[in-house]
């Protein structure tokens, strides 16, 4: 009788245990997922907000943008080619 | 009544009955129905997701971005799961822009969706928000969404390449999209597990353009000015590098600022712009001796029961001199000593009257009739550049020809195609089409054509330190099938520089209603300005060490003389951009090494650095292993992550070779 009892305890252990581990592993996976998606989540924030801040970037460096505030704040004027002077390369530069 | 033992079997025999139907049942269910029921469970707990590939992005020539894909996000909103719907309303409209009337409406339903798409930045604060739903999508954004518009194209709304070079390159951009399986409740809601993934997207592989960002947008810019300023109807820009026939800019501009690809679809004729193609088969054919001389007939010449006339009248012409002042008769006079036959065959050999081969989805051939379908003053026409139609594009690769040492090659929009991992998949190589005319035609050619700068139609294009070479172009315009009154298209094509040229630049305006009509006062002077603006930018595809030898009154004309004027500082000891002086050199595998000693590395090869990004070096433009001249300009892309991708993906593949 007592051995019965045994092993009826001791197959309830094994159920509780097995239980509680597809519990916890499924915890861990939910919590996993979870931050798996917050990560992903901050990620396409911060590509956004490089995305932004590239465009911006990129408009503001855009001939249209520099040249007119080069010429009316700074006096600069696009040169033309008597302006422009290319140094030849001295031979064995490299 | 019965006796206990019967009523005991009579209770047996009933079980077992109940016993044997649930078993019949079971059976039932399981093995003859099971299938169908287990897809039915499958049905209502899972659901398959297509995993959206990520679209290849396009690249300028040197690394920058010109069309990338993003996650963007529709959102839905669930009225009745907000927390405090006047507080998360107002954060909810003011992140996504809706009207006051909007919000009221969306409470109203049961489920309100906004299809957006919005970015990543706006739907940030809403991600705690209970009651909001985020769905993501790729989604193609332009960071400049005017430059190359009509070359580059969209996509339509089914996410596939609609036009321009997002249609051409559709199979390669696209990547495969993939599968995943995900568990959903009895509502229908997907559980916050992993998905299951099925197969994996496959991302497209990046496309990297011939085009030049800043090229582009001084000719884009230079475009919508000469329009503006000359009250045009259109106009387009092309610039290509002759000796690869790569593209490196395509301005294309309508009145009412619309951009259509009319660089590649809309033909015109080119007037005094197909003189060249004459005098090359008369110097490819020996037809005409240098110091041949023809009647300039006073500026006006009848024959065949038409007159032809001379903007500018000589009284006798050698071929430079027809080339130089663009002389009507003197070029149909020359071309008479040409069969139909060899001018045709030579209009042909320039490749006009044929597609360019360009990887572009829309092409028109123009129109080039045969000599069966000519009429008696046909010969004279084509001389003069009527009764043929051609593309700005077919005119920059003819020109391309002459610059080209007479090799005609096929234009290309596409330079590399890489994995998404950077690997090399393809790189142009010149694609010759067919000899044209020899080296000492093109060479002779060339100098006809610096001498229309020079002294001729063209000095409006003359830089002071640089030659040039060029030829004007101003003809009538059709309208209905016939030559319209005071309608004309002013054009204009150079080789810059003349000698060795790095640039073929052709420039179209249609229809210049305010001033003057002529190619001379209206195309010439846009060239030159495009041209001077190159100069002056620091990364165009312009080899400024074979320029720095080809300004030979540079040495007559000092900065110092001219008073006053800044001159543009060079660094010293110069190193030159690219390509064709320097011996080429392997290209040295930096990636996973720290950005400073990248640089130093890149420097020892003798190439010069061109800086994308921070961090730790993630890969170069050209690749590692490939070659390069040196003294060429590497892109060094970096990123702070590098590191860690670098080691996930193990050392870096050998080279391959290219497709074609």
């Amino acid at each position: 009788m007592t051995k019965g009892r045994h092993w009826v305890a001791l197959w309830l252990a094994a159920f509780l245990v097995t239980t509680w581990l597809v519990y916890a592993r499924q915890t861990a996976a939910i919590r996993a997922a979870r931050e798996l998606a917050d990560l992903r989540a901050r990620r396409a924030n911060m590509d956004g907000h490089r995305a932004d801040l590239e465009r911006r970037i990129r408009a503001a460096e855009s001939r249209a943008v520099l040249v007119p505030r080069a010429q009316a704040r700074l006096g600069l004027h696009l040169p033309s080619d008597s302006e422009i002077v290319l140094v030849p390369a001295p031979s064995g530069s490299h | 009544m019965a006796r206990p033992a019967v009523r005991i079997q009579v209770v047996e025999f009933g079980v077992l009955v109940g016993l044997a139907l649930l078993v019949t049942r079971a059976a039932q269910v399981q093995i003859l129905h099971g299938r169908r029921w287990a897809e039915e469970a499958q049905a209502q707990r899972t659901e398959r997701i297509v995993l959206q590939a990520r679209r290849g992005t396009l690249y300028d020539r040197h690394g920058t971005p010109l069309a990338v894909t993003q996650e963007t996000y529709h959102v839905g909103i669930a009225p009745n799961e907000l927390r405090d719907p006047a507080t998360d309303g107002a954060l909810i409209s003011r992140r996504l822009g809706l009207t006051a009337r909007t919000w009221q409406q969306a409470l109203r339903r049961r489920y309100a969706y906004f299809a957006g798409p919005y970015s990543a930045l706006e739907v940030q604060p809403l991600r705690s928000v209970r009651g909001v739903h985020l769905e993501s999508v790729l989604n193609r954004f332009y960071p400049d969404p005017a430059v190359a518009r009509a070359t580059i194209g969209r996509l339509g709304d089914d996410g596939l390449g609609a036009s321009g070079l997002e249609r051409t390159l559709d199979s390669l951009l696209a990547g495969r999209a993939g599968a995943a399986v995900v568990l959903k409740d009895r509502a229908g809601r997907e559980y916050e597990s992993p998905a299951r993934v099925i197969a994996p997207p496959v991302p497209g592989l990046d496309v990297v353009l011939t085009l030049d960002l800043e090229l582009q947008e001084i000719a884009q810019r230079a475009l919508d000015d000469a329009l503006r300023r000359m009250d045009a109807d259109a106009g387009d820009v092309v610039m290509l590098d002759p000796a690869t026939g790569e593209v490196l800019a395509l301005a294309s501009r309508q009145r009412d600022g619309s951009a259509r690809p009319s660089a590649f679809t809309d033909t015109f004729e080119p007037g005094s712009l197909a003189k060249i193609f004459a005098a090359a088969a008369l110097l490819s054919l020996r037809r005409v001796a240098s110091t041949d001389q023809v009647s300039g007939e006073g500026g006006k010449w009848r024959v065949l029961g038409r007159t032809i006339t001379d903007e500018d009248p000589q009284p006798s012409l050698t071929l430079a001199d027809a080339i130089r002042v663009s002389s009507n008769i003197a070029i149909a006079k020359f071309a008479a000593r040409l069969t139909a036959e060899e001018q045709y065959a030579a209009l042909r050999d320039f490749g006009f009257g044929a597609l360019t081969g360009i990887e572009f989805p829309a092409e028109a051939t123009g129109r080039l009739r045969p000599p069966s379908e000519w009429t008696r003053p046909s010969a004279a026409s084509l001389a003069m550049g009527y009764e043929l139609s051609v593309t700005p594009i077919q005119v920059a690769m003819a020109y391309g020809a002459l610059a080209n040492d007479g090799l005609l090659l096929q234009p290309t929009l596409i330079r590399e195609v890489r994995s998404a991992g950077g690997g090399l998949r393809y790189r142009h190589r010149p694609e010759p089409v067919r000899r044209v005319v020899s080296p000492a035609v093109a060479a002779a050619l060339r100098n006809l054509l610096r001498g229309v700068v020079e002294r001729g139609t063209g000095t409006e294009a003359a830089l002071t330190n640089f030659p040039v070479a060029a030829k004007t172009g101003t003809a009538r315009r059709v309208v209905n099938g016939r030559y319209a009154a005071g309608e004309y298209t002013a054009s204009f094509a150079a080789l810059f520089p003349a000698d060795q040229p790095q640039l073929v630049l052709v420039v179209k305006i249609d229809n210049p209603h305010k001033g003057s009509y002529f190619a001379a006062q209206t195309a010439a002077p846009v060239t030159r300005s495009m041209l001077e603006q190159a100069l002056a930018a620091r990364t165009v595809a312009l080899d400024r060490a074979r320029l720095s030898t080809a300004a030979p009154r540079a040495a007559t004309a000092p900065a110092d003389d001219d008073g006053g004027l800044v001159p543009y500082v060079v660094p010293w000891p110069y190193q030159p951009d690219s390509a064709g002086v320097g011996p080429r050199r392997a290209v040295p595998d930096v990636a996973g090494v720290g950005m400073r000693e990248a640089v130093r590395t890149l420097h020892r090869r003798g190439f010069r650095v061109s800086l994308r990004g921070w961090g730790v070096a993630e890969h170069t433009w050209p690749a590692a292993g490939d070659s390069a001249a040196a003294g060429s300009m590497v892109t060094l892309f970096a990123d702070p992550y590098a590191a860690v991708r670098v080691r996930a993906r193990g050392p870096a593949p050998p080279r391959r070779g290219p497709r074609r």
